[in-house]
């Protein structure tokens, strides 16, 4: 309580000088018709309970009363919660300075606060005395008590509570004053009658003073004089003219003062003239300007009724409105509409007095009343700033509060001042006052006045230069009162919207607050009045809106924020400093050069030291909210890149999206993928996917702009959406290099994951950086992965050792591990493939095992096999379970060379077959013929000549010949890309698809690989290889030359029961026989060929001659089926089994192969002969040889031709045709049969004489010779497919006759000459 | 002769400021910032007949130590001439004479077909002719 006092009178001694140093500031042109009320809180303040008792006084601030006369008149109270006692001194010079009345508020809880207050009430009424026409005491005392007689007393006699507060309580004998008593909680509903009634007494005691003044006699009126004036007449004639004047001039002037009080204002106005002019005559300035000013205040009364409202809200409002609109906007549309709204509306009661008007009244007003509660004061600052309302919003609402207008604009007096005229008194008043110097507060609250009436005049210019001269009136004042004034005059400059020159100011004051030599710098003002200026340096707190406006003086508002931060730090408030310290480096870095960067940055470190920043929000005591600042650039992210998992993890469809259906192989329509589409246009969306609990990353590219090495610590993801767990990453960074770091982190949940950023704790401050913050890099605002569901993780093992490499086959990527293996050609083995699943939860439910190599298909299938359905059936795996599957592995090679079928045909051209034939197509390789295969390869031609180096060459050309494959039929062709001489290898990926759990069900699997190298070495090679007639005609042999091109000897089984062992690099002859390809089979293959011919027909191909041989093949896949060799490496127990695919035969082969279609009946001197059946004759007899010919197959066989020869074999490889000395035949040897029908038979008979005894054999063969004239197939071919059997018949006959066949009797027919 | 020289874009932003004493000039920055609500509300004013605008504003404020002068071409860009308050010497017309010859020196600045409009003015050769339009041997 004392110290409440104590304050207050701290307050009020502070004008103990003789001049009124403290101007009020609030005072407005209005204020002149106002009685001045000291409205105060006594007691040990109690703000919240005491607030409601305040309002309500206030919102008496107007009466009417009617007068002796019965005219009514409009009275206004002017609440003050101050008042310098030395301004009363001033009441003569200007009445409504005086204070009249007095009203304490206090709160008491017994007798002994109770007295206080009275005590308290009573020397404020001592202190203002001199001037004080009434005095009221409102006194809250204690609720009443909880006892039950009170209660009951209560309800019986509900009135007289406050006279039983009277009762209890007695106030002490020398108080004098009226009380009014009320309980704490009471609705106190009489309060605001009894303070009119209050007012009404100050009037009607200012009128008797009025009156008296008004009837006064000239002649008798004593002067009056303004407090510093007294010294300048002493000893002066006062009875002289002049002084007369002057004194009747002055009484006017206090009368016109008084009649303007007390609501005359059309009579104040004329005896303001008038005491004008007397004053004027008499060169009276400092009163010459206290009529003119009072002239002005009876005009604006008149003239602008509702300043009287809005006087104090204009504050708010412009404001509010600095705080929306930074640049200036025209300041008209408050001003020049609010004098007319008002009046229109002043017919309103008073009874409808709008309480939210009076309760913004109050809260303005009690800005000025610091000392009830600096709790109000903060209310109002945060009511101010976080209520955007407009000022013309506001003022409307005021509109319905009473405003009696005595005068419409019609009927107002004539020597009311016009607007204009207004400013010009103002101004003629400052020029008088500045004369004095005592004078100066006068002046400066007239300019004060001034500059209120041009912002309701909208003349900005003039408020400026009203407030400008402001500034030059010498003032003796303490330093507070100085910052007060700076501040009054932002205030005004706000209003006019002159937000710099207001910033300006208002960092002014806030310097004066702190400058040097100041006692006690008060650097919490200074702090919020920096903070006050930031919108006219065009800076606001959020460093968002600062980057996207970039307006402003860049080195003003550096040097502003600089102050603030020091301000911050000498508040001791080192969050805000570290705050405002990131919120520079943020808005202006690109304002500063590079040491001022680095200056701040080390700044910011030794800030931060003190209290780490973090990116929330701070909240000043004041409401105020500091948006957080973040480091976003610092370090600058030069790119962002979010990674796709490892291929091995990275999930995918297991059913792959349909492809687009279009005609074209590629066309911008997309037909059925609309979804692909709408992906496009989502430029953040990440095309990838990312799965649930699997490590994610993303790189940052990071580059440091300071020159020293900038430590980032806790770098995470900043992520929406689903929940991430976002692994911390540290990092140094040195200076202006760019770094690469790798953010980690998971996603716990499945959806969308949207991120935004990444943190960075750097220079001890914490900083969310976003994308969408990042200026000038075009990234998107953020980017966007969907995140599937978890999928298990297999491990998988081979049971082969590694590889040193890994393949270079595409998708290499996904291969997990690897495997190698070396097999002879022709050897098998297997793989054991493990597959565990290492995850903790998932089982494996879903595993697609596919093989890719570079082979093919044909082959691979061949070589790689897998049991897939046992495999099926180890499904599911449990989670840390392991299953494994085998793979087996067949070394499939060619062992045989291939023949091109040009080359079979030139070998039916010779008519030859056998080893013997073999020169002859070596001379014909060497002809240019370097691909092409041929028996040069023979060993029997190798053990010949073996120095020759030339054969050598063409041998190894024959061997890679691989461009004769082309030729080959389709079947045949796959193998036969095996190179078998040389090591081989083999590549392969066995890729697996494997799932489970949800991810499942959504469709993800996820792909990894084993690798494969295959070596594959050669082991056997048939490297040559002839059809030899066996000795029964339902066999043929097939003589093979296999070569062992190991290292090592070879056991070779080649027939169930044959062995023969070979040494290493060497190779052998060997003999197999085999069964006939049966005439079924022929007759099938025939009709297949024709069958394919007739398509290849349709197909318009007209290669005929190419066709392939239906036969041949037939007969070389009856060879591989038939013949299968076994080879064992001996010593080893590695085996395996050459096989004779891709056979290629001769068309003479293939003769011998098939069974005929000829059945030969020969007898032989009426003897048939049997195979190997010993014929003897004589020489010298006839021998009558007779031959049958029986046409077995389907069709007809034209063109035949038989033909008998006679031979002698000398069993090395030479054969003696020329016999014409030895044997004669009679009769034709060469028999032309133009047509065999099917089953038809025909009989040849001859005679044979032999000349000389000796072992003779007899070839007997039967020839078909092409036709001359142009195959019928040539016809067919123009026809169209229309007959079926037609064309059949003609494409067997085409078929027959194209081909040049051999038929041999088998064996030939032995004879054995014999002497007589 | 003059104390500060200001060329204000027409969207407030500085660009080109100079002072005969470079330890004040964060200080005369501030006054000529502060000076822009005047300039404003006084081209507002001017707005309209805008061929017969007079293009000199005239004092717009002044404080113990200085007068503030200021210029606005037709472009609006700004200029604002601080001179020393002591200097009693100094004629309104030689300020008239001094924002004149500023308005010809901007002008060839701009001219410069590698200026771009907006931009802070970097040449040499004006602020080599602004120093001595500053110093009175203009």
């Amino acid at each position: 309580m004392r110290a409440a006092v104590g304050l207050m009178l701290s307050h009020g001694g502070a004008g103990l000088e003789p001049a009124m140093s403290r101007p009020d500031y609030e005072q407005s042109a209005l204020h002149h018709g106002c009685l001045l009320v000291l409205l105060r809180g006594v007691g040990p303040s109690r703000a919240r309970i005491l607030q409601r008792a305040f309002e309500k006084v206030r919102r008496v601030s107007h009466i009417r009363v009617n007068d002796s006369s019965g005219n009514p008149r409009s009275i206004w109270i002017r609440f003050v919660h101050d008042h310098p006692v030395e301004h009363n001194d001033w009441g003569d010079f200007q009445t409504h300075r005086r204070l009249l009345g007095l009203i304490t508020i206090g709160k008491f809880d017994n007798q002994t606060e109770l007295n206080e207050l009275c005590r308290q009430h009573e020397s404020l009424k001592v202190r203002y005395g001199s001037t004080l026409y009434e005095s009221r005491a409102i006194f809250f005392g204690p609720d009443e008590p909880p006892l039950k007689t009170i209660g009951e007393a209560q309800e019986s006699a509900p009135a007289p509570v406050a006279r039983r507060l009277q009762d209890d309580f007695t106030t002490p004998s020398n108080f004098k004053s009226q009380a009014f008593f009320y309980r704490e909680q009471d609705s106190c509903a009489d309060l605001e009658s009894r303070i009119s009634d209050f007012a009404s007494a100050l009037f009607w005691v200012l009128e008797s003073r009025r009156l008296e003044r008004s009837r006064e006699k000239a002649d008798k009126v004593s002067l009056l004089l303004a407090p510093f004036e007294k010294r300048d007449f002493v000893g002066l004639d006062m009875e002289s003219r002049n002084n007369r004047k002057r004194c009747v001039g002055r009484v006017m002037k206090n009368l016109a003062d008084l009649s303007l009080q007390a609501g005359l204002v059309e009579e104040a106005l004329s005896l303001y003239h008038n005491a004008n002019e007397t004053l004027r005559s008499v060169g009276d300035s400092l009163w010459v300007g206290a009529t003119e000013e009072g002239l002005c205040a009876a005009s604006a009364i008149l003239l602008y009724p509702q300043m009287r409202e809005i006087e104090t809200l204009h504050r708010n409002s412009s404001l509010q409105e600095a705080g929306t609109s930074p640049l200036k906007s025209t300041p008209e549309k408050w001003r020049a509409s609010d004098a007319t709204k008002k009046i229109s509306s002043n017919e309103a009661t008073a009874n409808n007095v709008d309480s939210g008007a009076a309760a913004a009244r109050l809260t303005s007003n009690s800005s000025s009343c610091s000392s009830v509660s600096s709790l109000v004061t903060t209310a109002t600052n945060s009511s101010a700033s976080d209520t955007p309302t407009t000022s013309s919003s506001s003022t409307s609402t005021l509109s319905a509060a009473p405003i009696p207008g005595h005068h419409r604009n019609g009927e107002l007096p004539g020597n009311i001042l016009k607007a204009e005229e207004i400013t010009s008194y103002y101004r003629k008043a400052i020029i008088n006052y500045s004369k004095y110097r005592h004078a100066a507060t006068v002046e400066t609250e007239a300019a004060l006045k001034a500059s209120r009436i041009c912002i309701e005049q909208n003349r900005p210019l003039d408020v400026a230069m009203f407030l400008q001269s402001i500034m030059y009136i010498n003032l003796s004042m303490t330093e507070a009162e100085r910052v007060k004034r700076f501040e009054i005059i932002t205030e005004l400059y706000q209003q006019i919207g002159y937000q710099r020159k207001a910033a300006f100011f208002q960092r002014l004051a806030a310097l004066k607050h702190v400058q040097q030599g100041s006692q006690a710098p008060d650097w919490n003002q200074s702090y919020r009045l920096m903070l006050g200026s930031f919108t006219g340096y065009l800076l606001c707190l959020d460093p968002l809106e600062v980057l996207e406006n970039a307006a402003g003086w860049p080195s003003l508002q550096i040097d502003l924020v600089q102050s603030l931060i020091t301000a911050a730090r000498r508040l001791g408030h080192s969050a805000l400093a570290t705050r405002h310290m990131t919120f520079l480096l943020q808005t202006q870095w690109d304002n500063m050069s590079l040491t001022e960067q680095s200056e701040m940055a080390v700044q910011l470190k030794n800030l931060s030291a003190q209290c780490e920043g973090s990116p929330v929000p701070l909240v000043l005591e004041n409401g105020t909210v500091i948006p957080p600042a973040n480091l976003t650039d610092l370090p600058y992210c030069l790119d962002l890149q979010v990674k796709d998992l490892p291929a091995h993890l990275r999930p995918q469809r297991i059913k792959v999206a349909k492809a687009d259906s279009g005609p074209f192989l590629f066309t911008p329509i997309h037909f059925n993928s609309m979804d692909r589409r709408d992906k496009k246009k989502d430029k953040n969306k990440i095309a990838f996917l990312w799965v649930q609990n699997d490590l994610s990353e993303v790189t940052v590219r990071l580059r440091n702009p300071l020159p020293f090495e900038l430590p980032v610590t806790d770098m995470r993801l900043l992520t929406n959406g689903v929940v991430f767990e976002s692994l911390p990453q540290s990092i140094v960074l040195q200076p202006h290099v760019p770094t690469y770091v790798s953010l980690h982190g998971t996603p716990i949940e499945t959806g969308q994951l949207d991120l935004q950023g990444y943190s960075t704790h750097t220079l001890g401050v914490k900083s969310n950086c976003r994308l969408k913050h990042m200026r000038g890099r075009n990234f998107p605002p953020n980017y966007l992965v969907d995140v599937i569901p978890a999928l298990p993780r297999i491990a998988v093992k081979s049971s082969l050792p590694q590889t040193a490499t890994f393949s270079n086959m595409n998708s290499a990527d996904i291969v997990v591990t690897s495997a190698s293996l070396t097999l002879y050609n022709g050897e098998s083995s297997s793989c054991t493939i493990t597959i565990t699943n290492e995850s903790e939860t998932l089982p494996l439910e879903h595993l697609e095992v596919n093989i890719n190599s570079n082979v093919e298909q044909e082959l691979q299938k061949k070589i790689f096999r897998i049991d897939e359905e046992a495999l099926k059936a180890k499904l599911p795996v449990p989670p840390q379970g392991s299953i494994d599957f085998e793979l087996h592995i067949y070394a499939e090679a060619d062992f045989v060379c291939p023949l091109p079928p040009a080359s079979v045909h030139s070998n039916a051209a010779t008519g030859d077959y056998g080893a013997t034939s073999l020169p002859h197509h070596s001379t014909m390789s060497a002809s240019g013929h370097a691909s092409l295969p041929s028996r040069v390869s023979s060993p029997q031609h190798r053990r010949n000549e073996p120095q020759n180096s030339s054969f050598r060459s063409t041998f190894s050309g024959g061997q890679h010949s691989l461009a004769a494959l082309s030729l080959q039929p389709g079947g045949a062709a796959g193998p036969s890309s095996l190179s078998s001489q040389c090591s081989q290898h083999i590549e392969a990926q066995v890729r697996m698809k494997y799932s489970g759990g949800e991810a499942l069900t959504a469709g993800y699997c996820r792909q990894c690989a084993v690798s494969f190298n295959l070596e594959l070495l050669p082991s056997a090679q048939i490297t040559s290889w002839d059809v030899l007639p066996a000795e029964i005609a339902s066999q043929f042999y097939l003589v093979l030359d296999i070569s062992n091109l190991t290292a090592q000897e070879m056991s070779l089984n080649y027939t169930d029961t044959k062995n023969i062992l070979i040494e290493a690099k060497e190779s052998c002859r060997v003999p197999i026989p085999v069964d006939r390809c049966s005439l079924e089979q022929v007759v099938a293959a025939r009709a297949a060929e024709v069958a394919e011919n007739l398509e290849k027909e349709l197909c318009f191909r007209t290669q005929l001659l190419s066709f392939n041989d239906a036969l041949s093949k037939l007969c070389s896949t009856h060879i591989a089926e038939k013949v299968k060799i076994h080879w064992l490496l001996t010593g080893t127990d590695i085996k395996g089994i050459a096989s004779l695919r891709g056979i290629v035969l001769s068309q003479s082969m293939v003769d011998l192969t098939a069974v005929s279609p000829l059945q030969w009946a020969i007898s032989f001197q009426d003897t048939p002969v049997q195979p190997h059946s010993e014929i003897v004759c004589t020489v010298g007899q006839r021998s009558l040889l007779s031959i049958q010919l029986t046409n077995q197959s389907l069709q007809p066989l034209r063109n035949l031709v038989l033909s008998i020869k006679f031979y002698q074999d000398y069993l090395n490889g030479m054969e003696n045709y020329n016999l014409e000395t030895r044997v004669a035949i009679s009769g034709p040897n060469r028999i032309a049969i133009p047509l065999l029908e099917k089953q038809e038979q025909k009989q040849h008979t001859c005679s044979v004489i032999f000349f000389t005894p000796g072992r003779f054999k007899a070839s007997v063969e039967c020839c078909s010779n092409p036709p001359k004239e142009q195959p019928a197939s040539v016809l067919t071919r123009s026809c169209p497919a229309g007959s079926l059997e037609e064309n059949a018949s003609l494409f067997t006959s085409s078929y027959d006759e194209q081909q040049a066949h051999v038929w041999k009797f088998i064996p030939p027919i032995e004879v054995t000459v014999v002497e007589q | 002769m003059a104390f500060c020289i200001a060329v204000i874009g027409k969207d407030n932003a500085p660009m080109y400021l100079t002072t005969s004493d470079m330890e004040q000039e964060l200080d005369l920055q501030y006054h000529v910032h502060a000076a822009l609500d005047v300039v404003e509300e006084k081209c507002l004013i001017g707005k309209g007949a805008p061929e017969s605008k007079e293009l000199y504003l005239g004092l717009l404020y002044s404080t113990e130590n200085h007068k503030i002068y200021g210029f606005v071409t037709n472009s609006r860009v700004k200029f604002i001439v601080v001179i020393d308050s002591s200097n009693v010497a100094l004629r309104e017309n030689e300020v008239r004479a001094i924002f004149r010859n500023l308005h010809i020196l901007y002008t060839d600045a701009v001219c410069n077909p590698f200026y771009i409009p907006g931009e802070p003015l970097a040449s040499k050769k004006f602020d080599r002719a602004v120093q001595k339009l500053m110093n009175g041997n203009a």
